[in-house]
């Protein structure tokens, strides 16, 4: 039998089986071998470990960003503004509106001492005129302003001009005697507010600003715009970012009125 | 051979097209971000012995390191280091020097101090917390404490110290440091329930059944514990009474089918579970009392692990298996208002937090061939479905359980064969092992 005999075409030679014994355990053993190279192959680039950052058409993308800024921590990293410095330097400030008050009825406003605000996040003294409630205030002192993002903590504490000297104890600057609650505001609104329900097409440092009641207990009411910041979503979300907050901590026991007016403002 | 001679060409290019073909490696990235405002920068100072009584030096030495212990990991403090603070070892207010302890390289924003003394029996502690940065009037908390003198009240008086401290700067939410963990344990031969505090201190054994309980969780008044335990009628729900010191009747959890995985509506009131009575594991819900029982699901596929929306109670999150890989989903309490939480992978175990805003579950997004194994922590925002993965790649990470600060996190991680509890802050850092002994699992933090 060979292979002439076997194309010839011819059917009535009857059936001959085909020489494949040959050529099929040849193509089984090739067959094991391709296996065989394959799975050494796969094992033995297993035992080199390549590193493939940035490689192409492998899984999907991972979304690793922080859920919301709600997480109720503070960050570990110190605020790494680059205006932010722990000297700051005797430059005229930009006059900023204040954003806590709160009412002191014993309070006499003095014409001479015009005790205001050098940071935003202070609360002050409100004066017999009305007027100058929404106004800004002429700075005391000569500070650059720094370190200013959306209710961003005042520096550490309460700012070194706090040590007043005894003259001045019985005022009632409430940053000076609690500054930590002031931080504790700040920090509380800062995880509330939703930077997501603000429209993206919002330029950045536009700012809204609220005010609301702070009672005893800690809990705000009275929540109001108080300075739209032109942009509907941004003032929207300030003002639901103070709803949504239960409670703020009890006023300190040592300030001995019943409510803390607070000025805030939400920095897009 | 004209045959084989033609097929050497077709195999020596598919062995060079398959040899182009690398292996990958899983890879992963990790971030964070800064969220806007600084930790205050507390200083512990040990505090001053009084007396000349031989337990005070112990004693005094169990309370500082509560104290210190709970205050680093509340989350919320920049802790001075020892090293940093001035030497002294101020009593009482009239003997600290507030300037001391604001200058540098203490730089301390706030410290506390105080007195311990151990006579006739009694411990007597004084503690202040005070702003170094006010001169005039800097003290924000004076506390004094009278308890009997063992190491018991030491430890418990250092952690309502340090509640004090953290319910004062933390924002008016009390702290978490009497709160307990309750966990399944093996290391008593069988699957138990176990307790403990917060801190992984005072583990003890609370059920004696002697068959396989699992999935503890404790009623919000703290009264009773619910499992699923095995028994010759298969998986029900069981209740033990932690002030009676027995297992109670739970009607609803024995009726046939697996039942498992109890959830406990924030206000008491109800129980969710999964049971299979029906055929097909649904979730359930009824009263507290084992009355009231009603079917919530409907859907095809495994329905197990609901857990309440503990702000409003008019919500469950679950794991449904019903497009196959098990997902998380939301629903109103009576069933309707389904949506999908998770896009794919494989989760589990949903939890949802105390604020209402965020569910924690442990998820393997990579699930399927090739997968590299191991399932993480993450918690996502449900209103706006952004995530953030708190474990990595440290074995499998299950079961998360918020604590009522809503600030920690406690979870069950496996490695190899160990099965440990693991505690940490809700964006994954400060993770540190609380059980050391025996195999732990599913854990469940106790809601005050």
């Amino acid at each position: 039998m060979n292979k002439a005999q076997h194309n010839s075409g011819d059917p009535e030679l009857g059936l001959h089986p085909e020489p494949i014994a040959a050529s099929a355990t040849g193509s089984l053993v090739l067959h094991g071998i391709l296996l065989a190279v394959v799975l050494g192959w796969g094992w033995a680039m297993g035992l080199f470990h390549h590193n493939d950052w940035g490689s192409q058409g492998e899984g999907s993308t991972m979304q690793v960003s922080l859920a919301s800024d709600a997480l109720p921590l503070p960050p570990t990293e110190v605020n790494k503004n680059v205006l932010s410095t722990e000297t700051p330097s005797p430059a005229p400030a930009p006059p900023t509106p204040k954003p806590v008050e709160h009412i002191d009825d014993k309070a006499i406003p003095i014409a001479s001492k015009v005790r205001q605000q050098t940071q935003p996040q202070q609360k002050q003294q409100p004066t017999q005129q009305k007027t100058q409630k929404n106004q800004p205030q002429p700075q005391r002192d000569n500070l650059a302003h720094y370190g200013e993002q959306s209710g961003s903590a005042i520096p550490h504490g309460v700012p070194k001009h706090g040590n007043f000297g005894p003259a001045q104890v019985g005022d009632s600057d409430f940053t000076s005697m609690f500054g930590w609650y002031v931080n504790q505001i700040n920090q509380k609104m800062s995880q509330s507010w939703n930077r997501y329900e603000v429209d993206p097409r919002t330029p950045h440092g536009t700012r809204a600003f609220i005010a609301f009641v702070i009672h005893r207990d800690g809990s705000p009411t009275n929540i109001q715009m108080d300075r739209s910041s032109g942009s509907p979503t941004l003032d929207r979300s300030c003002l639901r970012g103070a709803q949504r907050i239960d409670t703020f901590g009890g006023l300190p026991p040592a300030y001995n009125q019943s409510t803390l007016k607070v000025s805030y403002y939400c920095e897009y | 051979m004209k045959a084989h001679v033609r097929l050497l060409p077709l195999f020596l290019l598919s062995f060079l097209a398959l040899a182009a073909c690398p292996l990958r490696a899983q890879d992963w990235v990790h971030t964070g971000t800064n969220l806007g405002n600084q930790r205050i920068r507390l200083a512990v100072a040990d505090f001053k012995p009084v007396g000349a009584e031989a337990q005070t030096p112990s004693l005094k030495a169990t309370f500082d390191s509560t104290l210190q212990s709970d205050l680093a990991h509340a989350g919320l403090f920049d802790m001075v280091s020892k090293s940093m603070m001035p030497e002294s070892r101020p009593g009482s207010p009239q003997e600290i020097s507030i300037n001391q302890w604001s200058s540098m390289p203490t730089n301390a924003s706030m410290v506390t101090f105080g007195a311990l003394a151990a006579s006739n029996g009694r411990l007597i502690v004084y503690g202040w917390l005070f702003d170094t940065h006010n001169g005039a009037n800097p003290q924000i908390l004076a506390k004094q404490y009278n308890e009997a003198a063992n190491v018991e009240m030491a430890r418990t008086v250092a952690h309502r110290f340090a509640d004090e401290i953290i319910y004062r700067l933390g924002g008016g939410i009390n702290g978490i440091s009497e709160t307990k963990i309750y966990f399944v344990s093996s290391r008593s031969g069988s699957k138990e329930i176990w307790a403990m505090d917060y801190d992984g201190q005072n583990q003890h054994q609370v059920t004696h059944l002697g068959s396989i309980a699992l999935s503890p969780r404790i009623s919000p008044d703290g009264s009773r514990l619910a499992f699923a335990a095995l028994d010759r009628g298969g998986w029900s729900i069981r209740m033990y009474s932690v002030e009676l010191g027995r297992m109670i009747g739970f009607p609803a959890g024995v009726g046939g089918g697996s039942n498992l995985s109890p959830a406990w509506s924030s206000n008491g009131a109800k129980l969710a579970f999964s049971s299979s009575r029906s055929g097909d594991s649904e979730i359930w819900v009824a009263s507290a009392s084992g009355g009231g029982l009603h079917r919530v699901t409907t859907f095809r596929g495994p329905d197990v692990a609901p857990t309440w929306n503990p702000k409003t109670n008019g919500q469950i999150a679950w794991a449904s298996g019903r497009t196959g890989l098990p997902q998380i989903y939301t629903m109103s309490e009576d069933g309707s208002s389904v949506q999908r939480i998770t896009d794919g992978g494989y989760a589990v175990s949903p939890s949802w937090s105390p604020s209402g805003q965020f569910l924690a579950f442990s998820w393997n997004r990579k699930y399927g061939p090739g997968d590299p194994g191991g399932n993480d922590i993450h918690i996502i925002d449900i209103a706006s479905k952004q995530y953030l993965q708190l474990t990595h790649e440290s074995g499998s990470n299950d079961f998360p359980s918020w604590a009522p600060d809503n600030r920690h996190i406690v979870f069950e991680r496996r490695v190899g064969h160990r099965s440990d509890i693991w505690t940490m802050l809700s964006d994954g850092t400060d993770q540190h092992q609380l059980t050391r002994s025996g195999n732990n699992f599913m854990p469940n933090w106790s809601w005050k």
